[in-house]
């Protein structure tokens, strides 16, 4: 083929020097050179930097090539995929690689290489080999790895302490992804009543953008770094076939380096990506990462009920083992108080029967003695009774002597005395009568009554005898009694005489 | 993190020391009721949170879509 390129190359020149060509008939020239070299389709290494479709399913790229250590494009190309084609190596590769046909990937593509008079250069895609890109991914997932694992963070989020009870959740999501409606519902409606916090920070989930939209998503939460327990970054619902976005470096490092947990439930069933790989917690689907949250919840609401019926065992116990130590007690003390009780009692008896014998020893002992004295006693006092009553009698005798002669001698006395008195008496009653009549007769002559039967009045003012005219005044009232009666008066005049 | 899940934690370490000390016989009778009392406001405490809104929690959510 080489060879055989030489010569038409060395007839071109020859052409151009003789002649002067239009232009189409100089791309005429290229398009049969182009095609003559090129006559079998050729398998071609080379990076996607630009993908779209129009319409009618034709699909239109732009191939480059980068410098082995570097960003800068060494080689460019436009490609097409005819819709005919993309129909049947878009869902081989997708399927095969689990990742979309997009911008960013290295492709292995068997080409036709193409000229056109006025498109000019470009290639026909005919078939993709996806195990080329698959290895690619894979090398390219490796560097990613090794290169976050020098950098010594891979491990730092899932360092991170997840709070006993996450219930302030902040969300990662496509706002109109099924799954992140289904997860809220799951969350909300969770059996066990739990309450969660959510709130949704969307972002774009898939794609070129996802990368950014995420790393901006989780720089809002960073603000509330205090108020969230969890970061949960879900996608569900999508296709399996654009995650490429989570084998980011730059987002992976983002994660590394957040200061709250970060679970995953991107919705994936092959490998892990990087952001699964570096994040707290890797869970499958938003629902697993629901079941996950909840069951976290319930966890601890469990250990909080275990320690609450242990407790409660423990007290339960506690007062059974009191109620035991009572009673025992009370078994034992009242048998013990009642041994006590009987000693006391027998003591008592002991003592008391001991007294008693001592007492009455004692007692019989001075009985005895007492017996003696009293006989002695007795006797002396018999002795002394008669010498005393010898000396009474004979005292009664000579006063009874003594008291006759007496008595004789007053009786006379008396009876003189009493003749006399009797005569003095008798005098004294008569003087007295006639006293008395003399008094009486005198008295009847100043009694007023007599008087004013005699025609005499009594004259009162103001309940007083009236015995001046001068202290009467003009019109005073004045009473005048007589022995029959009175009258009541008003004075007219007074007329003094001295 | 401490900070944020502080209530649960601590509410959990207390009711566990009190349990501990329960169970090696370290509380009189005259200490028991008062921790009987301590252990079930805990207890209802955390169950509260698990279960109710917190009125201040809501009011930060609020502020955050004010935002």
């Amino acid at each position: 083929m080489s060879v055989k390129l030489r010569n038409d190359c060395q007839c071109l020149t020859l052409g151009i020097m003789n002649e002067r060509l239009k232009l189409s008939e100089l791309n005429g020239l290229v398009k049969k050179t182009v095609g003559e070299a090129f006559t079998a389709p050729i398998w071609v290494i080379a990076e996607i930097s630009e993908l779209k479709t129009n319409r009618s399913g034709h699909c239109y790229l732009n191939l480059i090539e980068k410098e082995e250590n570097g960003d800068a494009i060494v080689a460019q190309a436009r490609a097409t995929i005819w819709s005919y084609t993309f129909r049947m190596l878009q869902p081989y590769f997708e399927s095969t690689t689990g990742q979309q046909l997009t911008e960013g990937l290295k492709v292995l593509l068997s080409v036709s290489v193409e000229f056109h008079e006025l498109y000019g250069f470009s290639l026909n895609i005919r078939d993709i080999d996806p195990t080329y890109t698959l290895g690619d991914m894979a090398r390219r997932r490796r560097e990613i790895i090794a290169r976050l694992q020098a950098d010594g963070v891979a491990e730092m989020n899932k360092e991170l302490e997840l709070p006993l009870v996450p219930q302030k959740i902040a969300i990662i999501s496509s706002p109109t992804a099924a799954g992140y409606q289904d997860f809220i519902d799951q969350l909300i409606k969770n059996p066990a009543g739990y309450k969660f916090h959510l709130k949704l920070f969307s972002a774009i989930m898939q794609g070129n953008q996802a990368e950014s939209s995420i790393i901006s998503a989780l720089e809002q939460i960073y603000l509330y770094e205090d108020f969230f327990d969890a970061v949960v970054i879900i996608r569900g619902g999508g296709s399996q076939a654009d995650l490429g976005c989570f084998d980011n470096y730059n987002l992976a490092y983002y994660i590394t380096q957040f200061p709250l947990p970060v679970i995953t439930g991107i919705g994936h069933e092959k490998d892990d990506s990087i952001v699964d790989m570096v994040a707290h917690t890797r869970l499958k689907t938003p629902t697993a990462v629901a079941e996950f949250l909840i069951s976290g919840v319930a966890q601890f609401e469990l250990h909080l009920n275990d320690l609450r019926n242990r407790f409660t065992d423990v007290i339960e116990e506690w007062i059974a083992e009191a109620k035991r130590n009572i009673e025992q007690f009370t078994r034992v003390i009242a048998p013990l108080t009642r041994e006590k009780l009987l000693k006391g009692y027998s003591l008592l008896n002991q003592t008391v029967w001991k007294f008693d014998k001592t007492v009455k020893k004692f007692i019989k002992n001075h009985d005895y003695q007492l017996d003696r004295k009293e006989e002695i006693i007795r006797h002396d006092f018999k002795d002394f009774t008669q010498l005393q009553l010898r000396i009474l009698e004979k005292k009664t005798r000579f006063l009874s002597v003594i008291l006759r002669r007496m008595t004789i001698a007053n009786h006379d006395q008396l009876t003189r005395k009493m003749q006399k008195s009797e005569g003095l008496i008798r005098k004294i009653i008569s003087d007295n009568r006639h006293q008395l009549e003399l008094a009486y007769q005198k008295a009847m002559l100043i009694d007023p009554n007599q008087i004013l039967q005699r025609g005499y009045s009594i004259t009162t003012y103001n309940g007083k005898a009236l015995k001046n005219a001068d202290t009467l005044i003009p019109n005073a009232i004045i009473e005048t009694r007589f022995y029959n009666g009175q009258i009541i008066s008003e004075v007219k005049e007074i007329k003094t005489e001295n | 993190m401490s900070k944020k899940n502080g209530s649960y934690k601590e509410a959990i370490t207390e009711i566990e020391e009190i349990l501990g000390q329960l169970e090696n016989n370290e509380l009189d009778v005259d200490e028991l009721s008062e921790k009987v009392k301590r252990v079930s406001q805990l207890v209802s405490l955390c169950k509260e949170k698990l279960h109710n809104t917190e009125q201040e929690v809501d009011k930060i959510l609020k502020e955050m879509d004010n935002n």
